[in-house]
């Protein structure tokens, strides 16, 4: 009886594992791996959406820094270098981090920006792929 | 036969009443924070109801806009306590929801999951927050939507732009919504301006920007283009 018990929960764990409650949804069309994102070369920005401390500790060359701890400073430095036309390519700090995500999601309802991609894996995959 | 049996688990159940255990009050917090409040802040109280010490053995907490604190690294029996849980808002808005995960030495259910869920309000949504020509496009007026969130009264917005290069008007729009019309003097020049959006009788500032673009100048690969043999920078990377 406890054994039959426990099915229903063994089913729940294996049908949510990658569902994890406190995760912004996101479709597949919108995640891209580090070969992808690297493949675009120039026509990629990168954006940083970890907290300060950890941008200013080491980032991927060239990405520029937008947290939500001062997103309102932060945004039009971002729109200031900004060009239509460009993939941006958010990232945070591994594969189980929510910030990329909600950052990406505030890039296209506030701002309306299109082309908006969250790297899957975030920091630890980039550093693994590329040091 | 039977008996060995039920002495046995008799023997087992005595001896997991024995052991420790943490009772939590709750494990999940739901917050207000007030509209100008910089942290929201949980406290998950718990007791060692069982007969011998809990350890903490790690608090983490699901993202680095969280801290997590432990009064106390060990609960005798019976002793009571909380794991008090920080959340920094920012400039986040809306539901946020973090966790903090307590793991401790206890001989079942060593693995606890707080949940602090947070309603940041949020007086002025802004959409879009950016509004850009392409250089030596016409130069029409876009429009800016505010919306006053639902636990707020704003009566009046003034805007500002941060330039001469733009020209803002609003219009009140009714049941708490506004429009601002914006428009350059003209789209030959790359400029870029901010425009503080500010809520009659408040202090908080809000923000949107409005900027002339330069095309972009370099080709865009497919999106299922394939890794080059060495990794390609990024703008301005370097190796």
């Amino acid at each position: 009886m406890a054994a039959l018990a426990l099915f229903p929960a063994a089913g729940e764990a294996v049908y949510f594992r990658d569902k994890i409650s406190w995760r912004s949804a996101i479709a597949p069309s919108e995640m891209v791996t580090v070969e992808q994102a690297r493949g675009w070369g120039d026509s990629a920005i990168w954006v940083d959406a970890r907290p300060d401390d950890e941008f200013a500790n080491d980032h991927v060359p060239g990405a520029i820094s937008l947290n939500e701890d001062r997103w309102n400073e932060l945004l039009p430095q971002f729109l200031a270098v900004w060009v239509p036309g460009k993939k941006i390519v958010v990232y945070c700090s591994s594969l189980n981090c929510n910030a990329s995500r909600e950052v990406a999601r505030r890039l296209r309802k506030e701002a309306q920006l299109s082309d908006v991609f969250v790297l899957e894996g975030g920091w630890e995959a980039w550093l693994k792929k590329n040091r | 036969m039977k008996t060995p049996i039920l002495a046995f688990t008799v023997l087992l159940m005595m001896c997991l009443g024995a052991l420790a255990e943490l009772k939590w009050e709750q494990t999940m917090i739901e917050l207000r924070p007030a509209a100008n409040d910089k942290q929201a802040i949980g406290h998950f109280k718990y007791q060692n109801t069982g007969s011998t010490p809990v350890h903490f053995k790690s608090v983490h907490a699901s993202c680095g806009c969280t801290t997590a604190q432990s009064q106390k690294e060990e609960v005798p029996p019976g002793d009571k306590g909380e794991i008090t849980a920080t959340f920094n808002i920012g400039d986040r808005t809306g539901t946020q929801v973090k966790t903090v995960t307590v793991e401790t030495d206890e001989a079942t259910n060593q693995r606890t999951v707080l949940t602090l869920k947070a309603e940041i309000p949020q007086q002025l949504e802004i959409t879009p927050s950016f509004v850009f020509w392409k250089q030596g496009d016409k130069a029409d007026t876009k429009t800016i939507n505010v919306k006053v969130g639902k636990d707020f009264t704003v009566k009046h917005i003034k805007v500002t732009s941060s330039t001469p290069d733009f020209q803002t008007k609003v219009e009140e729009a009714g049941n708490g919504q506004f429009k601002i019309d914006v428009k350059p003097q003209d789209t030959n020049k790359i400029v870029a301006s901010m425009l503080t959006i500010q809520p009659e009788d408040s202090q908080k500032v809000f923000y949107a920007t409005a900027r002339i673009t330069n095309a972009p100048n370099v080709p865009v690969a497919p999106a299922g283009a394939t890794a080059p043999a060495r990794p390609t920078a990024p703008t301005g990377q370097t190796d």
